[in-house]
């Protein structure tokens, strides 16, 4: 079983585990700003208040965050790369209502 | 002025005067079907500052009912998700037969068929209360227990989803595990009144033998 997106293999080590990289073809990144939209940002308010996890973020920066990593994977396939090592991720949250979610990695070829 | 949340407000302000004009100027021209109708159409116009109020009262009776709810069990809830988390991580440790989490890259076996990226995230926010507590624990210094205790029971947690996710993939171990704590919300002066929360993001690279 190999996670592959969209044929893309993706780790965040230097090296690929138990393959050889055999050209390495610069930094690919993919990047995506989200807004919690107003229903779920009451709701979470009102969660706030009493404390503890608030499910509708989690839920929605992880959808943002697999798009970032989707838009970075589109970004190796179109210079022809055929995995993205050392993949890092990094938050900035712009306002109060939206955050910036990037993931960038660097692009290989490997057997 | 310049935050979002204010635009929004004057647009939602502007809109409901725009609309309730609108109607009396609608009702004054349908004024010949008699004075029943047009104290209807005016009850109509006051429609949307009535749905308004009505969700002032609600949050006035409500926002005291939750910061006590909150005062009440927030600590103790942090306590036990913390416990609960543990307890998973020990479950897991059993069926694994060891710790599958590393966060150094190597040290793994020759013999790796295939690899790939496993995240987990989790946002956890403290309660009111506990805002409060924490800036009287401002106030004199030390170590802020409230927070802390948000913040290390939320990591457990998502190790533990790490953990769980690994698990679901069909990973054997996970290497080069990074965590990254990050504050969904600045606090700036333009927003004041938002919601509060850490999100805490762990990410590694899945390794599966032959």
């Amino acid at each position: 079983m190999e996670q592959v997106v969209n044929g893309i293999l993706v780790v965040n080590t230097e090296t690929i585990p138990g393959k050889i990289i055999t050209e390495t073809m610069g930094v690919v990144s993919g990047s995506t700003v989200r807004a919690k939209h107003l229903g779920k940002d009451i709701f979470a308010g009102l969660r706030n208040i009493v404390g503890g996890e608030l499910t509708q973020y989690t839920e929605l920066l992880q959808e943002s965050r697999q798009e970032a990593v989707g838009r970075m994977v589109s970004d190796a396939m179109s210079i022809g790369a055929t995995a993205v090592v050392n993949v890092r991720f990094a938050t900035s949250a712009i306002t109060s209502g939206a955050a910036e979610l990037f993931a960038y990695g660097t692009a290989v070829k490997y057997e | 002025m310049d935050s979002p949340d204010n635009r929004i407000g004057i647009v939602a302000v502007v809109s409901l005067l725009m609309l309730s004009s609108f109607s009396i100027v609608a009702v004054a021209q349908n004024s010949d079907a008699g004075e029943g109708s047009i104290a209807w159409g005016l009850m109509l116009c006051l429609l949307p500052f009535m749905i308004l109020a009505l969700f002032g009262i609600l949050w006035s009776l409500a926002y005291p009912a939750l910061f006590i709810w909150g005062a009440a069990f927030s600590s103790g809830d942090v306590e036990k998700s913390h416990q609960d988390a543990i307890s998973r991580r020990m479950v897991s440790r059993e069926k694994a037969g060891k710790e599958i989490l590393n966060t150094i890259n190597g040290g793994y076996r020759g013999d790796v068929s295939s690899s790939g990226l496993v995240h987990a995230n989790g946002v956890f926010g403290p309660s009111h209360w506990q805002l409060l507590i924490a800036f009287f624990n401002n106030l004199v210094g030390g170590s802020v227990t409230s927070f802390q205790q948000v913040i290390s029971a939320g990591r457990a947690e998502v190790m533990q989803r790490l953990r769980e996710q690994a698990e679901a993939q069909g990973w054997d171990e996970v290497i080069n595990v990074r965590i990254d704590t990050s504050s969904m919300t600045p606090q700036s002066q333009n927003n004041k009144n938002t919601v509060r929360g850490v999100e805490i993001f762990a990410y590694g690279t899945g390794i599966r033998y032959d």
